[in-house]
């Protein structure tokens, strides 16, 4: 909790360096291994199916289903309080349910949410009082 | 949904120590809110009373195990700085809580085969309140400092632990109809125990289902009454060979069997294939198999239990109900003291007893054995612990001598 921007991510640490860039691009991408095709979540130097160093961030559809989600109701960490309620919660990725994105559920009321709800990544930017920096990122609303 | 359970964690190759290991001593310290103590201070409160329980004195100690994952340890250093001693101590820094607290008898085990100590003490505190107040520590901190959840998991508030697990309840409630009144039943039970042990921190404030029912949300689906206390407080527990412990002033209690697992996604626990199961599924087994018993054999359990779902989560993974019947199983009065079908946490747990991270747990079924305890099970002869850390499982089975 020392870095200044907390609970901001550093987006040029090499580890996640790709999730963010494309985010600022308004797409959500994964690392998937050249060799095998596999999704590796979270990002590893080699693939966990068959060892593949190459592992290229790889854009994904966006789309997805509800895991899993909470509705924080009140302030663990004071850079939240002002989100609150929020719904924060894993999202199953279309292309491999396997994948589970942590994210944000925007644009709907906590007591619609069900499991398995369709979502699709929507982009906005992370923005917290205090903070002049602020950084896009995939959260997920219902899908029409 | 579900994996198979072989394909996302293993279980660790831990010698056979049964009846090897005996626990002639134990000793807790003041449990609290907000001290002003150091952990090393109320180790060494611990220390000395479980030295004295087991009728030694500091110079009988030759062993020390602490754990390597806390700063503020008692060491062998800080042990003769406490007792003004300066003999030869062996130590390891596989003690401790939490995980250790079940698997430092094999640590112990060890060193009495090799003859390198006689008297081992295993001892472990937090200050996690006084911490709190100076908001520094805790058990947040890892977890906010490991890159990836700092980068994929903080940004979206998926951080700290009562995040984590209402994300788990979810689920579980999702795939097994799992009910929040089933959560509130091992929320009071560890609060009734908890109003009769003396040493509790919740011990004069009473809880009913009524009670939890009514209290709001901390984290949808999990209220505060499902969350661990945040404490000042610690324990340790003496070992030596059960024919040396025949000769101390205490009944003996001996270690029957000890496991341990882990998950193959390590602290991601977003990413653990079986979303809603702990490594106990490969601890228990192992443990049990050692000590030659079954689930139906234990007389009183205590689970290490940071939430409530943890608890129902190791219920059943370490199989005394099938994988999703933990709610069930659960309901009404059926973990208190008397007359429960599985005597859980008889202490209050980690819940309403002190979050001093299962070192009294272990302490707790060593009164049990004995038949000292403040909740105590009539005739209990088999008491197992199990200890958790979210990517590890441990499980250590203790009989009465």
């Amino acid at each position: 909790m020392k870095d200044p921007d907390f609970p901001l991510p550093d987006t040029t640490w090499e580890g996640t360096r790709g999730f963010w860039e494309a985010a600022a691009r308004e797409q959500l991408a994964i690392p998937r291994c050249a060799a095998c095709g596999r999704f590796q979540w979270y990002p590893r130097e080699r693939c966990r199916a068959c060892g593949g160093a190459e592992l290229p961030w790889t854009v994904v559809s966006g789309r997805g289903t509800l895991f899993s989600w909470a509705v924080v109701r009140r302030a663990l960490v004071p850079a939240f309080a002002s989100k609150l309620p929020f719904v924060t919660g894993l999202v199953a990725l279309a292309e491999d349910p396997a994948v589970r994105v942590v994210t944000n559920l925007v644009d709907c009321e906590p007591e619609a949410l069900r499991a398995e709800l369709p979502v699709r990544a929507v982009f906005r930017p992370l923005v917290f009082p205090n903070l002049t920096r602020s950084v896009m990122a995939p959260l997920f609303t219902p899908a029409t | 949904m579900s994996a198979s359970a072989a394909d996302w964690g293993s279980a660790s190759e831990i010698p056979d120590l049964a009846g090897a290991v005996a626990i002639a001593g134990v000793g807790e310290a003041d449990h609290s809110q907000a001290s002003g103590r150091s952990a090393r201070e109320i180790s060494a409160q611990a220390a000395e009373r479980a030295i004295a329980d087991a009728g030694l004195t500091p110079r009988d100690v030759d062993g020390i195990l602490y754990s390597a994952g806390f700063g503020d340890a008692f060491d062998a250093r800080a042990f003769h700085q406490h007792f003004g001693t300066s003999h030869e101590i062996w130590e390891s820094p596989r003690g401790g809580a939490t995980v250790q607290a079940a698997t430092a008898p094999a640590a112990a085990a060890e060193a009495l085969r090799a003859g390198k100590a006689r008297h081992l003490l295993n001892s472990f505190a937090v200050s996690w309140a006084t911490q709190r107040s100076q908001m520094v520590g805790g058990p947040g901190q890892f977890h906010a400092e490991e890159r990836y959840k700092a980068s994929l998991e903080l940004p979206f508030g998926w951080f700290p632990q009562p995040v984590y697990f209402a994300t788990i309840a979810r689920r579980h409630m999702i795939e097994f109809g799992t009910r929040p009144e089933q959560l509130g039943s091992i929320a009071v039970s560890a609060r009734r125990h908890a109003n009769l042990h003396p040493g509790a921190v919740m011990r004069e404030k009473k809880l009913s289902l009524a009670d939890y029912l009514a209290r709001p949300m901390l984290v949808d689906p999990l209220r505060v009454e499902d969350c661990c206390l945040i404490s000042d407080g610690g324990g340790a527990y003496l070992m030596t060979a059960p024919e040396r412990a025949r000769d101390l002033r205490r009944p003996a209690v001996t270690v029957a069997g000890v496991g341990e697992g882990r998950s193959g996604t390590g602290l991601y626990w977003s990413q653990q294939r079986d979303f809603c199961a702990t490594p106990q599924v490969f601890s228990a087994p192992a443990a049990f198999a050692m000590a030659g018993i079954r689930p139906g054999d234990v007389d009183v359990l205590a689970l290490y239990d940071p939430f409530t779902i943890v608890s129902l989560m190791q219920i059943e993974d370490m199989g005394f109900c099938a994988k999703g019947e933990g709610g069930p199983f659960v309901e009404g009065s059926a973990l208190d003291f008397d007359g429960g079908r599985l005597p859980l946490n008889t202490h209050g747990g980690l819940l309403s007893h002190a979050y001093v991270l299962g070192i009294s747990h272990v302490i707790e079924l060593v009164r049990q054995l004995r038949g000292e305890a403040a909740a105590q099970v009539p005739g209990a002869e088999i008491g197992v612990y199990g200890g958790y850390t979210g990517h590890m499982a441990s499980t250590l089975v203790l009989r009465r001598a």
